[in-house]
């Protein structure tokens, strides 16, 4: 039953994809660009999803681990490293600096794991503003050698991304170690009692969110040309992927990266109502979350829970 | 002299600091919601007192009893729109009522500080001062206003605690914070417990951000570091206990007065904010916390 | 191919010259880009339009956030078909577009934002980022400014001889302490003291009994961030020392009533006022716009207005929306407007593309609140007012 179901969401996936790849000819480079956003945001939700959904652990600061990728890769990019190299070392720094934070907190449970993340994003913002000579302090810096200048580019390029990323944490997600994962995090005595290193697992959870963060905040800034707390690190962007994850539906992944590109599309269609659009998304956000709690595609994808 | 200075100026705006935390450790405390709206209803409370004192004509006074009553109708709203349908949802499982409760409480302020950005703009403003004027304390120029916003934060927490344990309400409310399920076995109504919270949560806010706009100002911009500023506080003392709010925020705000004076003005949150990484590491459940 | 234009009549028979606008609508600052900019739209299409063509502006509000402000140029650009985008206030949001004027050769003019970063780019990568312009004084301008003004008004008649700077701790203020601290000397005051505060500050008790303790004559600023709380808190406290400067938020016509009247007598550099003749047509502007608005502008008003004249006269000298031609046109601007004579700074000069500084060109004035007004009090010859200050003020006196 459940094979069936997946190849039809896995049709229904590969249809979208394929609409995907095929809509810059038809499209202007301002939906281009946006999209272009969106699919890194996918990834931001999607990384989270598998840390929130799987782990249990709410992480408050995504934000931290994408801040450091970004900025690794803004700084290295200003001193003339090649971008591949500034993508590897983005990855390498958000992953120890997520296995800095990891480490002691998640033996913390329940909402003070969520607080040491938030104390992150606001110690890396400190940070940020107090160095200001190395990373341009609040008013940011530029990203003067960018991955390219042309929209399509750019759009293939984060959508193959997102696509890898999406199949990458969905498989995860439906492997031994994501089944693990989420026995972990929905009954951790249990787990415990089965013998699986509970902790362990959520440091390795930890660390491909890590990566995949930190990658995808990289690309981010070598898109946008630029790096700024405001842009990459403010709590706000946290609010922003949490929310997509929780309207796409907990726990599906694909959902995650669904809700993000949905949030922001709403956001930009809304742009005609000027100052108030920000208001109508979030009353809109709002009410999924009230009334259809398992997110837009949670009924669908959300794996059958037992008894 | 400095030292005075330093005494003088860390008490008025711990105590203002206490007021703002005192409420959500409470609200926590008893119904187990963080409530991430908390920066705006408190902006809620002064932009409307300031409106109502101001541009309404109606005097500094009723400005701030205007204020007030519109943090507590805020805080109302926040109950009866977000957390009242999410607590009592068939469609969340328990465990992640809090996860539900934080984003909706964060999207409903997010909504909020849209719709005040868009009636008010995200200047920051000012109340006039409830008495105007200065005095000398021991050689230090303080003005009369900032006097009273010390009295009149501790006079509500005084009475804060006398309702919690001189009266009945309040020692639901208190047994309501150890063990809700108990109470509801002994025949008390959860819900009017939940009810009497969120009121006097909502007095609490909206003094505190009367206040706060009196002292120090406030804007639309403020309302995220409102909140993660008294989120800190509630943290370092301990999530749930009052007199832990109490404490840290004295310790916070003598930490960052002293830093400014004694150190530089640039790095005046860093130290608690070192104070909050240690506590969260070393002793998470706060100072005064129980686990 | 242009139609013929007829006295005020504006035929259009061409499609409309359009002009993307990116303002902060829930800012006072903000908001006052894309209502100048209307207006701006609205006077040139009065006088025939463009080589016969309107000018019609395009306004987004980037809700004070650079990401979205990145995506509504991409929507003026790519959706929207603008020639020219004139955008925000907020260096951040400035910076952050900027590579993108570049990528995709849009002419960009920003009207309010003050980092030298800006410019220190179109300097350094010319051929590459020429496309984007400094539309208002660069932070090292805004502190000469200050230093000029001080020298003028304060070292002579009131025998100002030290000062402490006292600004908040952001990029934009680097450049500008480091200009107060080479030409404050320069102009006869001694700094005593540079005070730089965290811009999350808002209590600023420690600062003004720090400062007070060292006795300067004058306090001179450089804040943005904050404005409002520390004016009211220098006023409840009866700080003696009166403060000169930058001071942002006191240039907007609200803050008097955003401070409850704390204002009186804090000075500060703005780009214009009511009741002022910068230029030719700062009067006319001010009025025009306070009877359409209610409130007069705030200083970025002032230069949106400006530069979309600049942009319509250099598209129009250009004979085209060819943005290099457009910019090749730009860069030989000379127009006197409400802000003063306007030109910019060229390729081999240190601030390419910014606005130059000087008398006789544009210098902003320097504004005193007093009884709800902002009364001029420099450049000397522009002023409607004299100097005034509270009675808690012990110095200057």
């Amino acid at each position: 039953m459940s094979a069936l179901l997946r190849s039809k969401v896995a049709w229904v996936a590969a249809a979208a994809i394929l609409a995907a790849a095929v809509l810059p000819l038809g499209v202007s480079a301002y939906v281009l660009g946006v999209l272009t956003t969106a699919y890194y945001f996918g990834v931001f939700s999607m990384a989270w999803d598998l840390l929130f959904g799987f782990a249990g652990e709410v992480n408050f600061g995504p934000t931290f681990l994408i801040g450091l990728g970004a900025y690794t890769a803004a700084i290295l990019d200003n001193r003339g490293l090649p971008i591949p190299l500034c993508v590897l070392a983005a990855a390498l720094a958000a992953v120890i600096g997520g296995m800095l934070l990891a480490m002691p907190a998640l033996r913390l449970r329940g909402p003070y794991f969520g607080l040491v993340t938030l104390v992150a994003v606001l110690l890396l913002q400190n940070a940020i503003v107090i160095f200001a000579g190395v990373t341009g302090g609040e008013i940011g810096m530029t990203v003067p050698n960018v991955l390219s200048i042309d929209a399509r580019v750019n759009y293939w390029f984060a959508l193959a991304f997102m696509v890898v990323c999406g199949v990458l944490l969905f498989g995860l997600s439906r492997s031994a170690i994501g089944l693990i994962l989420q026995a972990s995090g929905q009954d951790p005595i249990e787990a415990a009692a089965l013998g699986f290193n509970v902790v362990k697992h959520k440091i390795v959870a930890f660390a491909i969110s890590a990566i995949f963060s930190g990658i995808a905040g990289a690309l981010l800034v070598l898109y946008m040309g630029a790096a700024s707390v405001g842009t990459i690190v403010d709590i706000a962007i946290g609010v922003q992927i949490i929310i997509s994850a929780v309207l796409g539906g907990r726990r599906t992944i694909i959902g995650a990266a669904l809700g993000a590109v949905l949030l922001l599309v709403a956001a930009e269609w809304l742009r005609p109502l000027g100052q108030l659009n920000t208001l109508v998304v979030s009353a809109f956000a709002l009410a999924v979350i009230l009334f259809f709690p398992d997110g837009l595609l949670g009924y669908v994808l959300r794996p059958k829970e037992q008894g | 002299m400095t030292a005075l200075q330093i005494l003088i100026d860390g008490f008025v705006i711990s105590s203002l600091y206490a007021l703002a935390a005192v409420g959500f450790t409470l609200m926590f405390g008893v119904s187990g919601v963080l409530n991430l709206a908390h920066g705006a209803i408190m902006v809620v409370a002064a932009l409307v007192g300031w409106w109502a004192a101001g541009q309404l004509g109606l005097g500094v006074y009723a400005g701030t009893a205007i204020g007030i009553l519109a943090g507590l109708l805020a805080a109302y709203l926040t109950y009866f729109i977000v957390v009242r349908p999410i607590q009592r949802s068939r469609k969340i499982p328990r465990e992640e009522t809090e996860i539900f409760v934080l984003t909706g409480t964060l999207l409903w302020g997010i909504m909020l500080q849209g719709g005040l950005a868009y009636l008010f703009s995200d200047n920051p403003i000012t109340m006039r001062p409830l008495i105007g004027g200065i005095t000398t304390i021991g050689g230090v120029r303080v003005p009369w206003n900032e006097i009273m916003i010390a009295a009149v934060s501790w006079v509500v927490i005084g009475l804060l605690w006398l309702l919690i344990n001189r009266t009945p309400a309040g020692k639901a409310m208190l047994a309501a914070s150890m063990n809700p399920r108990g109470l509801t076995l002994l025949g008390f109504d959860l819900s009017r417990i939940y009810l009497l919270v969120w009121t006097i949560y909502g007095v609490l806010a909206g003094t505190a951000g009367v206040l706060l706009a009196s002292f120090l100002g406030v804007s639309t911009a403020n309302t995220g570091q409102l909140t993660a500023s008294a989120f800190s506080i509630v943290v370092v003392g301990g999530l749930g206990s009052v007199s832990g709010s109490l404490v840290a925020a004295f310790i916070v705000g003598y930490l960052e007065t002293a830093t400014a004076y004694l150190v530089n003005p640039t790095l005046r949150p860093i130290p608690a904010l070192v104070l909050l990484v240690l506590v969260v590491y070393f002793r998470p459940q706060g100072l005064l916390g129980r686990r | 191919m242009t139609a013929l234009s007829l006295g005020a009549a504006a035929p259009a028979a061409e499609e409309p010259i359009k002009i993307g606008v990116i303002g902060e609508e829930s800012a006072v600052a903000g908001a006052s880009i894309t209502k100048a900019a209307q207006m701006a739209a609205d006077d040139i299409n009065a006088h025939g339009g463009v080589n016969g063509r309107n000018v019609e502006v395009v306004i987004y509000d980037d809700h004070s956030s650079a990401s979205d402000a990145v995506r509504a140029f991409q929507r003026a650009v790519n959706e929207d078909k603008v020639s020219a985008v004139v955008g925000s206030y907020i260096s951040e949001v400035a910076l952050a577009l900027e590579p993108w004027s570049a990528r995709l050769h849009m002419p960009f003019i920003t009207p309010g934002a003050a980092s030298t970063e800006i410019s220190r780019q179109v300097h350094d990568n010319y051929d590459q980022y020429k496309y984007t312009f400094h539309g208002w004084l660069t932070s090292a301008f805004i502190a000469q400014s200050v230093c000029d003004f001080q020298h003028d008004m304060l070292v002579g008649p009131y025998h100002v001889k030290s000062t402490v700077v006292v600004s908040e701790d952001a990029a934009w203020t680097k450049p500008l302490d480091d200009r107060y601290l080479d030409c404050l000397p320069k102009a006869g005051i001694k700094v005593l003291d540079h005070v730089r505060f965290n811009p999350d500050t808002t209590d600023f008790t420690p600062i003004f009994n720090k400062i007070e303790g060292e006795h300067p004559d004058i306090i001179t600023t450089g804040i943005s961030h904050v404005g409002v709380q520390p004016t009211v808190q220098w006023h409840d406290q009866h700080v003696p020392i009166a403060m000169a400067g930058q001071s942002s938020q006191a240039t907007t016509s609200t803050f008097w009533k955003d401070t409850n009247g704390a204002a009186e007598g804090v000075i500060t550099a703005t780009a214009a006022a009511p009741g002022v003749a910068l230029g030719p047509t700062t009067i006319a502007f001010t009025n025009a716009y306070i009877k359409r608005f209610g409130d007069s502008p705030s200083y970025d008003g002032y230069s949106t207005y400006d530069e979309i004249h600049v942009i319509a006269d250099a598209i129009k000298r250009a004979g085209g929306t060819d943005p290099d031609k457009v910019v090749a046109e730009m860069e030989k601007t000379d127009y006197q407007g409400t802000l003063g004579r306007i030109k910019f700074y060229g390729k081999n000069d240190q601030y390419t593309h910014a606005i130059e500084y000087g008398p006789g060109l544009v210098t902003g004035c320097f504004i005193q609140w007093q009884n709800g007004k902002q009364v001029t009090i420099w450049p000397h010859d522009k002023a409607n007012g004299k100097i005034e200050f509270p009675s808690f003020i012990t110095s200057p006196r």
